[in-house]
């Protein structure tokens, strides 16, 4: 490995004091305390049970830098062609990892869309404190790194009663500029009580060829009876290595509903943690991923009943082609005072070649006696009879496999409920599946 | 239309047909009967392309070509509909995407023009109603979760849909009650023409007094060892197969 942690944390310590601060300041003694985990921890390996399948040598040889230089000038242009067809009540977007405040809007009355460099620059105490404050210091290092060293992020903020009808916008897109750049970026969303609001989330690329390391924390704080729909799609360049923590924390009677297609990067990881503080709140985590040759995806979902009358419902379907590889892991646990739980875990994975590699764990802990529970997990191929049914009706092999594929993973387009979205996806389903595999 | 002569097959290494002869002309309809395991549904599955079946002499002529040389979705585009016995359920491929995505294959691989969601649309509606199938269920994944019935009724949809010259249809009366046999029998009954052959292929009399055939073919060991009139199919009924089986070995 080139790699020495050295190289990382004088630059960091620098970065961290040449940031506006106050004596005193709350969020720079966090980032000190991140730089010191990060320090005493390191970059995960396969020891940690974690990280055992995917390995990060491959990221950490890449030797990722800070940008130097700042985002492109004609960012409308950039983002022209990735604009939805879907009329929203306000977005962020990012290019290069830095918030373009040109481009990002919000007309929603009783709803914020800002930039977090602008929250933390006005001294917006909620803010401060709410970095951080779901995601810890960072379960591992590069989590730990990005509190250290985040420059900018988004904060969506809605306020209570306040109920969207039209959805929000995160749109992450990367230009050629960031070729060897790490893209460090942290989001804090936040729901007052009776609130309800739509997230549509796209990272999307300029530039097939480029590497770079997308990490983005996201913290997203459900007060009572808020409502959030939030929908991720991963597009990133073949070459890019992307990593999402999501933290998520629920007060009662919350309703967190997320979707992610994970298609995009040659190594992707996604990491899910909920928590339910208050009773009665229910998480519902959905995903699919696509991997041919060269690709790694990778999903933890970690879902913690310790509180009465919660339910979780996860769902993660993926079709494997070439050499590609999955993993998913997903933890829940239901303590012993979570009586009247519901929780449900599933993964299904369709293999199209047979030097493709899925590692599943699905995994339930339960404490509790009265509960309703169920995992499962399968790892199948294209079924015969079904393409041979297609085929008698008129559909080549091509067509029969597309249309097969769709249909595996149509439970899980079905989430993104916009047809724009389901367009796209169902595109890149074509796109893959269509070729014949041995 | 078809011309079957000395067929044999085998499926691993076990023979199935031993030397099948049938001709089929258009406006046609022939009845393949015979006891379990004599070989019908094999004979309908090769006609149709299913992989898993060794030809090992004969040959199989349809509108002038070598049919075992065509790849299954290039006979369905020429023409060949199979209705199977069970048909499969697809879950996530919704009903009417898979009916105009089929149609539109067989009309272009036909040189015809796609049909056009409006006119598709009014007309599947006309085509449910027809076979009596419930129209939520075109909305629904291709048969599941269907019951027996109705999984029948969809595969004579797609048939009147298709509007193949030679249609096949494999123990579509099997699990069905009177009503639904009765449904199903309407639905063939509409698409007889002068240009359409078909083959039924049953183990039951009973589907014969709804769909009248041209030709009664008993179907024994591999081979066809009577054909006859619809009258055959009476004096089965009446009679079994026994004595024909008897007749024939003796």
């Amino acid at each position: 490995m080139t790699f020495s942690l050295s190289d990382h944390l004088v630059p960091l310590q620098r970065n961290i004091e040449s940031l506006p601060m106050q004596p005193g300041d709350w969020l720079i003694d966090r980032r000190f305390a991140a730089l010191e985990r990060f320090e005493r921890i390191g970059f995960p390996n396969r020891r940690s049970e974690a990280w055992r399948y995917s390995r990060v040598d491959g990221l950490l040889k890449q030797g990722f830098v800070a940008p130097s230089q700042r985002h492109a000038a004609d960012g409308r242009a950039l983002i022209e062609p990735h604009e939805l067809q879907i009329a929203t009540a306000g977005r962020a977007v990012f290019i290069d990892g830095q918030y373009i405040d040109e481009l990002s809007d919000c007309s929603a009355a009783g709803v914020r869309v800002t930039s977090l460099k602008a929250a933390m620059a006005s001294g917006d105490r909620q803010v401060l404190e709410a970095i951080g404050s779901l995601s810890g210091l960072g379960d591992d290092g590069f989590s730990a790194l990005n509190l250290a060293s985040f420059q900018d992020g988004a904060v969506i903020h809605v306020e209570p009663g306040v109920r969207l009808d039209a959805p929000l916008e995160m749109l992450h897109l990367t230009t050629s500029r960031v070729q060897g750049c790490k893209l460090p970026t942290r989001h804090l969303v936040l729901l007052e009580r009776q609130s309800r609001a739509e997230l549509i989330e796209r990272f999307v690329t300029q530039d097939q060829q480029s590497a770079y390391f997308n990490h983005q924390v996201v913290e997203i704080s459900l007060a009572e009876q808020a409502e959030l729909k939030h929908k991720r799609i991963q597009l990133e360049s073949r070459q890019a290595y992307h990593l999402s923590d999501l933290y998520i924390a629920l007060q009662s009677k919350a309703d967190y509903r997320g979707v992610t297609a994970s298609i995009g990067g040659c190594w992707s990881r996604t990491t899910i943690t909920n928590r339910f503080i208050q009773p009665d709140a229910n998480c519902e985590l959905d995903g699919l991923y696509l991997v041919g040759d060269g690709q790694l995806t990778d999903f933890h979902l970690d879902v913690d009943h310790q509180l009465p009358n919660c339910s979780s419902w996860e769902n993660f379907k993926g079709i494997l082609r070439g050499s590609g590889r999955a993993v998913f892991d997903g933890l829940i646990q239901v303590g012993k005072g979570a009586q009247k739980s519901e929780a449900h875990l599933h993964n299904a994975n369709l293999m199209l070649s047979r030097h493709a590699e899925v590692d599943t764990k699905p995994q339930l802990m339960i404490l509790a006696d009265d509960v309703v529970c169920s995992h499962g997990t399968t790892v199948g191929q294209l079924d015969d009879q079904a393409l041979f049914y297609l085929r008698s009706r008129g559909l080549n092999e091509q067509q029969a496999r597309a249309l097969l594929c769709q249909g595996f993973l149509a439970e899980i387009v079905e989430k993104f409920e916009h047809q724009a979205l389901q367009a796209l996806l169902n595109r890149q389903f074509n796109f893959v599946t269509s070729e014949v595999e041995q | 239309m078809l011309s079957i002569k000395n067929l044999t097959a085998s499926v691993d290494g076990k023979e199935i047909l031993r030397g099948l002869d049938l001709h089929v002309a258009p406006g046609e309809v022939h009845a393949i009967m015979g006891p379990n395991g004599s070989g019908k549904s094999t004979l309908a599955h090769i006609l149709s392309g299913r992989e898993g079946y060794d030809v090992t002499g004969g040959e199989v002529e349809y509108l002038g070509q070598d049919l075992l040389q065509l790849e299954t979705e290039e006979r369905a585009q020429q023409g060949i509909f199979l209705a199977m016995q069970y048909p499969v359920e697809l879950p996530g491929v919704n009903n009417m995407t898979f009916l105009s995505e089929s149609m539109n294959a067989i009309r272009k691989a036909q040189g015809r023009a796609e049909i056009d969601t409006l006119s598709f649309m009014k007309l599947v509606k006309q085509k449910a109603r027809q076979v009596k199938l419930d129209e939520k269920l075109l909305k629904r994944s291709v048969n599941a979760g269907f019951s027996g019935g109705e999984k029948k009724r969809n595969e004579i949809l797609q048939m009147t849909m298709l509007e193949p010259k030679l249609a096949i249809l494999d123990e579509t009366d099997s699990g069905l009650d009177i009503d639904a046999l009765r449904t199903v029998a309407d639905g063939v009954n509409q698409l007889r023409s002068a240009e359409r052959g078909m083959i039924v292929v049953t183990h039951y009399q009973r589907l014969l007094d709804y769909i009248e055939p041209d030709r009664v073919h008993v179907l024994a060991h591999g081979r066809i060892v009577r054909s006859g009139g619809k009258e055959l199919a009476l004096e089965l009924e009446a009679r079994g197969y026994g004595w024909l089986l008897d007749e024939v070995a003796a």
